[in-house]
């Protein structure tokens, strides 16, 4: 499927009046007879937004796996719908990275007996004051 | 220093007992989603599916990241997915998501493209999915339509008036047969009552004309007598192609091109009414 937004140069938000000059200002007359049979009815306009969403979210996601020369779609007309392939890191391996960070704080924690030390600091932070507090006084 | 917060669906990937059916359930369930809803019937069929899986958590949480359409969530069960099972082993998997996109009935372009993604994905050749696809629905995996296309649009309406026609003539028929039944003795009321509704069918529908009528104006752009057979209809349409076809009017200007492609048009639409008539 084409997207005729992106090829009107419009945002799949543009209002009516919009899509209506932009569809005048097209030279393209094929691409302006078949935008204004689907763009102008709105109950056609609904039924492709729905499926240009879809496409959309298709497109981000072979970009962002990687799958933009992939062979069910470089042939097709979703041309459209092909990002350059981004450089977002792996969600996976972002995930891995998380979890691996996770488990490094909480080894560090466990190896310093975290809770013992905790407890102890507050110990001391108590009798600190209180001893703050008698000497004051 | 601060960890970002794991997300709903990195959670259950944790949890999980198997990466890669949570993922899969999640694909599933976006396959499901992405006509806009959930309805009962789909829950409960991805519930069944879930069944076989080996994911021991709860399916709820699944359903509700997929409602979302998390984009997040799915790249990452489609990036598990695809280091875990791909290829031959995908088989399984595609065939269940062939199953729930083809479960209403009619394969919609949404789900069309969606499992295309989805056999690109796991490295299942075309050839292959089609044969797969052809196994699981008992159909041909034909390209999808295209609805940024003027055609699409005739194509579907026409079939929907079509339809609506053929509703109305099976109501009327009803109707007649009806009114006979009750009123056998009284042929002239009969009479009366079929032409009113026929002359209300018309009031209702002024543009379309009777079949009938519509038969003799494609003969007649055509420029058959009628009663022309199946292959004198397809001489006169061979014909006028040629001598209508737009691409033959390229030198001369756009306007003669598009004025040609009407015509064409027309001859081809009579043609086809014909074909599909006779």
């Amino acid at each position: 499927m084409r997207d005729l937004y992106k090829r009107l140069g419009i945002t799949p938000q543009a209002s009516d009046s919009d899509i209506t000059a932009a569809i005048e200002a097209c030279e393209h007359t094929a691409l302006k007879a078949d935008a204004s049979t689907v763009l102008s009815v709105k109950s056609r306009r609904e039924e492709y937004d729905a499926l240009h969403a879809t496409l959309r979210d298709i497109g981000l996601l072979r970009a962002r796996l990687g799958l933009t020369h992939g062979r069910y779609w470089q042939d097709s007309v979703a041309n459209d719908f092909s990002l350059p392939p981004d450089n977002t890191c792996s969600r996976h391996d972002e995930l891995i990275g998380r979890v691996t960070h996770a488990v490094t704080l909480h080894n560090r924690w466990q190896r310093w007996r975290g809770p013992w030390s905790m407890v102890g600091l507050l110990a001391l932070g108590i009798t600190l004051g209180v001893a703050l507090c008698h000497w004051w006084l | 220093m601060p960890i970002a917060r794991f997300s709903p669906f990195e959670l259950l990937l944790l949890k999980s007992r198997n990466q890669a059916d949570t993922a899969g359930l999640l694909l599933l369930a976006w396959v499901l989603a992405s006509k806009g809803h959930l309805s009962e019937a789909d829950r409960q069929r991805l519930t069944d599916l879930a069944r076989d899986f080996r994911h021991g958590h709860e399916l709820e949480p699944v359903i509700e990241i997929a409602a979302q359409q998390d984009l997040g969530a799915i790249q990452l069960a489609a990036e598990v997915m695809q280091k875990d099972c791909g290829g031959e082993q995908a088989h399984p998997f595609l065939r269940q998501a062939i199953t729930l996109a083809v479960a209403d009935g009619k394969l919609t372009s949404a789900h069309h493209h969606i499992l295309r993604f989805l056999a690109d994905l796991l490295g299942v050749s075309p050839p292959k999915f089609a044969m797969l696809f052809t196994e699981v629905a008992g159909k041909e995996f034909t390209n999808p339509d295209d609805p940024s296309r003027t055609g699409y649009w005739q194509a579907k309406e026409r079939h929907r008036q079509q339809q609506e026609d053929r509703q109305r003539q099976h109501q009327r028929s009803h109707d007649r047969q009806s009114h006979e039944r009750r009123s056998s003795g009284q042929q002239h009321r009969q009479h009366s009552g079929a032409g009113g509704s026929q002359r209300q069918h018309r009031q209702h529908s002024t543009q379309e004309p009777p079949p009938g009528d519509r038969t003799q104006r494609a003969l007649a752009i055509l420029g058959l007598e009628p009663g022309a057979s199946r292959s004198d209809i397809r001489k006169a349409y061979r014909r006028l192609a040629q001598l209508h076809h737009p691409d033959r009017f390229f030198a001369e200007g756009e306007a003669m091109v598009a004025s040609a492609s009407q015509r064409f048009q027309k001859i081809k639409k009579a043609y086809e009414y014909l074909m599909e008539a006779s």
